[in-house]
């Protein structure tokens, strides 16, 4: 075919046609496509259709290079200008801009930067939580050694392992390259010169502890300091309370009753971030550790050789049960391994890595009392929800404010500005929004701190924020999310049309009109959620404070370590009950609630031929403990001083009696197990039964509890009746002081009730905090939108007052369109919170049902404040006069 | 301007377009080179060379004559701007002054004649 009028029959491959003008860009198009099409047709006259349409094909592929594909910019006249010069100008209209404005920026920084404060709070708290442990040296191949075992279908597990199984693994294990061993034997009264002081955190440690932990000395040999009995090592602080300046080698120290100790060492405070916080390690051979395997125990750490597995180790561990626990249940259970093992008990070790210790362990008898992984992740959660609250703001804001420059917008790209320089413009005014707020945040958080250190029990200081890679991730992070929640105003904006622009007519309406209600909405789920969460939390720890605990906790005072008085307790108790205001005096060393001392026994109950094995807990009381703490009784009587033969004699609690199986407890015959001497199994009568009370926190249900007939000395307590509690403790004091130098401790029962909720009192405050925030940040989020709304609406007011409507008739038109939207987030908010709460309160043994108001109450609560918060902007709009609004055009 | 040292294929396309009477386009150039040198060149090349001669100041260009095979796609035609030219000349005084210290019996000793003119 010749020169064709009619260029339908032979023309190019359509496919590489298209993929020619996808790819090529538009400036040079025109030109290589006439030309490629020009050559085809003459190809085809040539060599025909098939040929050319090759060779077409073959000519589009060398066009496929990045001089073809690459858009063309302005170039020639703004590039070759210093970018500095482009960028100051940004600046400086960034600045104007962000001025003009007052109100929308202060909105927006203070939105910003409370949700970038809260944010770097949590990620503080939660970097430090998840820092535990890791400083020590070869951390990852510590492991502390850990005890299971399974009695009366009862499941023990302990945190520390059997006194002896550590150096049995040494001796055993090729795997194992050192293990080094703890115990702790409460708090000393350390006498030093004439002082006296109370120690609570003392240790008695391995000499090899300093070698595994990377504690570092300071003073002392860290391999032989605890190498002798009666040495001890002191920290840093510790050392300096008690000898200030001078040396603290050599000097002495009297530990309570364990005698005179000599310092051999000074360490370094133990980091905050450590599952143990002891002032002074005494040397493990001070302390009597038995060698019966289930009589004895300490705080076992197990460091693994490199490239040893774990494995390894805990088959040998396994080994230990058979070879040396089987041949000693025969001596404290009274009968063999087999039979033992039959009746579904058994024994086992286990190994957690060090680092898991704070976050994933939560054994019988930690050191301290661990944190939980459950709140890393809940604040987290919390923590990017509030960032990414903060963040939807912000773009609904900058989108609304962007509302009032389309003109701007329309003017700037008519005089010839492009849209990469209008992005531009608009990034860099949300980047230096973002930044303004950093500053701000980091304002607050200084500010904050303190009682952020409060809240969440840590020791946080400025350093801690400013040091270290937390400042740079808060810049970065910052920029990030400038240039993210800028990007939808910048490229709406810089995508307007001049000429409709200038036209008056604004071309943000309906498109992203779903997207900003689901922000809010998103936003009003979230503070809804918070809001539920606070109010349960709140109430149940309302409940656990309110709740019948079986025993009258006002007005009772216990005076603390009073067993250093000796012979003279006696007489003291004697003159302390003479006070007029003080009611009943008893030896209370064992209290339902803050410190108190511990007792665990095996209780054998004979049924017939069966004999059945309990592990209880057990109280020793005096005759006057039940009185003064108002536990009543229910069956039988209280100890007393007329009979003779009360240290054979016992009383259970009822839960007590439920589990032994006893349907008439009183001269019921139970024995102790002991620690397997001959002299600890010991047989008694129950003569009474006391009704339940709670001497363990609500997360438990109330357990057996045997109460034995003794003194423990070691606090008092006193019921006492007055309004004038300065003055009694006065007279307390005076007494005290008189009788010993010892240093005086009180508490009141019902505040050392209150602490033992502690932790749930700072969720919950957590929770109340946050949620605060969440709704702050939602309002603004809210005030942003109706803004931009009312502002798009102001024609349509207009029209409707010209109609006839009336200002009510207008504030609740507007008004209806967010509480339709504050509906919906109750909807979506209230099962997520529901599900989560109910599994929160699993945790506690006494608990409340799920209030359905809360729901309601938050729904309500969150409506509330959009109405204030909405109603400014709603009715400001419905006063205007319609003409002002109309004549605008 | 700066002075831009020109590739082998630039120095060509700006021969071809020189030697033109009138403004040229993609087409012709390649056709002309591919007569002249007898090697085969793609349009995409032919472009290249000529947007990017243009973009040294060589060559400029203008829109132009949209024919029914090109389906009514307009021409970019070139032309020879004045620095175009100048650097052709310098280019042709180089390459004479090399010629001319060429010692006369070199190559005819190699049996070629040394006549480059």
């Amino acid at each position: 075919m010749k020169k064709s009028t009619n260029p339908l029959p032979d023309q190019p491959p359509r496919w590489a046609d298209q993929l020619l003008e996808w790819f090529v860009a538009p400036h040079l198009l025109e030109y290589i496509q006439g030309d490629l099409h020009e050559n085809f047709h003459k190809r085809v006259a040539k060599v025909g259709i098939a040929r050319a349409r090759r060779e077409y094909l073959w000519a589009v592929f060398h066009c496929l290079t990045p001089f073809f594909t690459k858009r063309q910019t302005i170039k020639s006249s703004y590039s070759n200008q210093p970018s500095t010069v482009m960028l100051s100008n940004y600046l400086t209209i960034a600045f104007r801009n962000l001025w003009r404005q007052k109100a929308f920026t202060a909105i927006n920084i203070v939105g910003l930067s409370v949700g970038l404060a809260s944010c770097l709070l949590i990620v503080l708290y939660v970097l430090h939580e998840l820092s535990y442990d890791s400083y020590h040296a070869h951390a990852d191949r510590i492991y502390r050694m850990t005890m299971h075992a399974r009695m009366d279908e009862k499941d023990i597990n302990l945190a520390y392992s059997t006194g002896p199984s550590g150096q049995a693994l040494l001796r055993e294990s090729s795997g194992v390259e050192a293990v080094t061993r703890l115990r702790k034997e409460g708090a000393f009264l350390v006498k030093h010169g004439q002082d006296i002081i109370k120690e609570e955190k003392v240790a008695f440690v391995d000499s090899n502890f300093f070698s595994v932990f990377s504690l570092p000395m300071m003073k002392g040999s860290p391999k032989n300091a605890l190498a002798e009995p009666n040495t001890v090592v002191l920290t840093k602080t510790t050392a300096q309370k008690y000898f200030g300046k001078a040396d603290p080698i050599g000097q002495s120290l009297t530990l309570g009753n364990l005698g005179l100790f000599r310092v051999t060492g000074v360490c370094e405070d133990v980091p905050s971030n450590t599952h143990f916080h002891y002032d002074m390690f005494g040397s493990f051979e001070s302390v009597k550790t038995g060698d019966k395997w289930l009589a004895s125990g300490a705080y076992t750490y197990v460091r693994l050789r490199e490239g040893h597995s774990l494995a390894q180790v805990e088959t040998i561990s396994r080994g230990f049960v058979s070879k040396y626990i089987a041949p000693e249940i025969k001596e404290f259970f009274g009968m063999d391994f087999t039979e033992f093992q039959k009746k579904g008990n058994r024994f086992g070790f286990q190994f957690q890595p060090i680092t898991d210790i704070h976050l994933r362990s939560d054994l019988d008898d930690e050191l301290e009392a661990n944190s939980d992984a459950k709140y890393v992740y809940i604040f987290s959660v919390i923590a990017f929800f509030i960032l990414l609250l903060a963040c939807i703001n912000f773009t609904n804001l900058s989108t609304a404010g962007s509302a009032s420059r389309s003109k701007e917008v329309g003017i700037r790209k008519v005089l010839g500005s492009v849209r990469t320089q209008l992005v531009t413009q608009f990034l860099t005014e949300s980047v230096l929004l973002t930044f303004f707020a950093l500053v701000l945040a980091l304002v607050l958080v200084f500010l904050l701190l303190p009682s952020f250190n409060v809240l969440s029990g840590k020791q946080f200081t400025v350093n801690d924020l400013v040091n270290g890679r937390l400042l740079m991730g808060a810049v970065v992070c910052s920029l990030v999310i400038g240039l993210l929640a800028g990007s939808y105003p910048a490229f709406v904006l810089a995508s307007f049309k001049p000429i409709t622009v200038l036209k008056g007519k604004l071309q943000i309406g309906g498109r992203g009109g779903w997207l900003r209600n689901a922000l809010v909405t998103t936003q009003f789920v979230v503070s809804i959620g918070m809001i539920v969460a606070t109010i349960v939390a709140n109430r149940q720890i309302q409940f656990m404070q309110n709740k019948k605990v079986g025993f009258d906790r006002e007005q009772v005072l216990v005076l603390h370590d009073t067993h250093v008085l000796g012979a003279k307790a006696d007489a003291f108790k004697a003159e302390l009950a003479k006070l007029s205001s003080v009611v009943k005096v008893a030896s209370a060393g064992f209290l339902p609630a803050g410190h108190t001392s511990q007792n665990v026994d095996g209780v054998q109950i004979q049924d017939g031929a069966r004999t059945a094995t309990h592990r209880t807990k057990g109280y020793y009381i005096d005759e006057d403990y039940l009185p003064t703490l108002g536990i009543g009784l229910a069956q039988g009587r209280n100890f007393s001083k007329a009979f003779s033969t009360e240290n054979t004699s016992v009383l259970l609690n009822e839960a007590a009696v439920r589990t032994y199986g006893f349907k008439n407890p009183i001269g019921q015959q139970i024995s102790t197990v002991g620690d397997g001497s001959a002299g600890s199994k010991r047989t008694y009568t129950v003569v009474g039964v006391v009704k339940d009370f709670h001497f363990e926190s609500m997360h438990q249900h109330i357990a057996p509890l045997v109460i034995f007939y003794g003194k423990d000395n070691n606090q008092l307590a006193l019921r006492i009746q007055t309004n004038d509690i300065p003055t009694l403790l006065q007279k307390i004091e005076q007494q005290w002081k008189a009788t010993t130098d010892n240093p005086f401790a009180y508490s009141f029962l019902n505040e050392r009730f209150s602490k033992m909720y502690q932790s749930e009192q700072h969720i919950s405050q957590l929770f109340a905090v946050f949620a605060g925030l969440a709704v702050l940040i939602a309002c603004l989020g809210l005030f942003g939108l109706a803004a931009f709304t009312t502002h798009q609406r102001t024609k349509e007011i207009g029209v409707r007052k010209v109609l006839g409507s009336s200002v009510t008739g207008i504030v609740t038109l507007l008004l209806t369109d967010y509480l339709k939207l504050i509906l919906i987030a109750t909807l979506i908010a209230s099962p997520i919170a529901g599900y989560t709460m109910s599994q929160w309160l699993r945790d506690f043994a006494y608990r409340i049902d799920l209030p359905w108001w809360a729901f309601a109450l938050a729904g309500v609560l969150a409506t509330i404040v959009a109405v204030l918060t909405v109603s400014y902007l709603a009715i400001k709009a419905a006063l205007v006069n319609p003409v002002k609004s109309l004549k605008a055009e | 301007m700066r002075k831009t040292i020109l590739g082998e294929l630039e120095e060509l396309v700006l021969l071809v377009v020189a030697a033109c009477n009138e403004d040229v386009y993609g087409i012709p150039v390649m056709e002309e080179l591919q007569q002249q040198t007898g090697r085969d060149f793609t349009i995409s090349a032919v472009h290249t060379t000529l947007y990017r001669l243009e973009e040294k100041g060589f060559l400029s260009s203008s829109v132009g004559g949209a024919t029914a095979e090109r389906g009514g796609r307009r021409k970019r035609l070139f032309a020879l701007t004045a620095a175009g030219g100048e650097v052709l000349l310098e280019i042709q005084q180089t390459r004479t002054r090399l010629w001319q210290s060429i010692p006369q019996a070199k190559l005819e000793l190699m049996g070629l004649s040394a006549n480059p003119f």
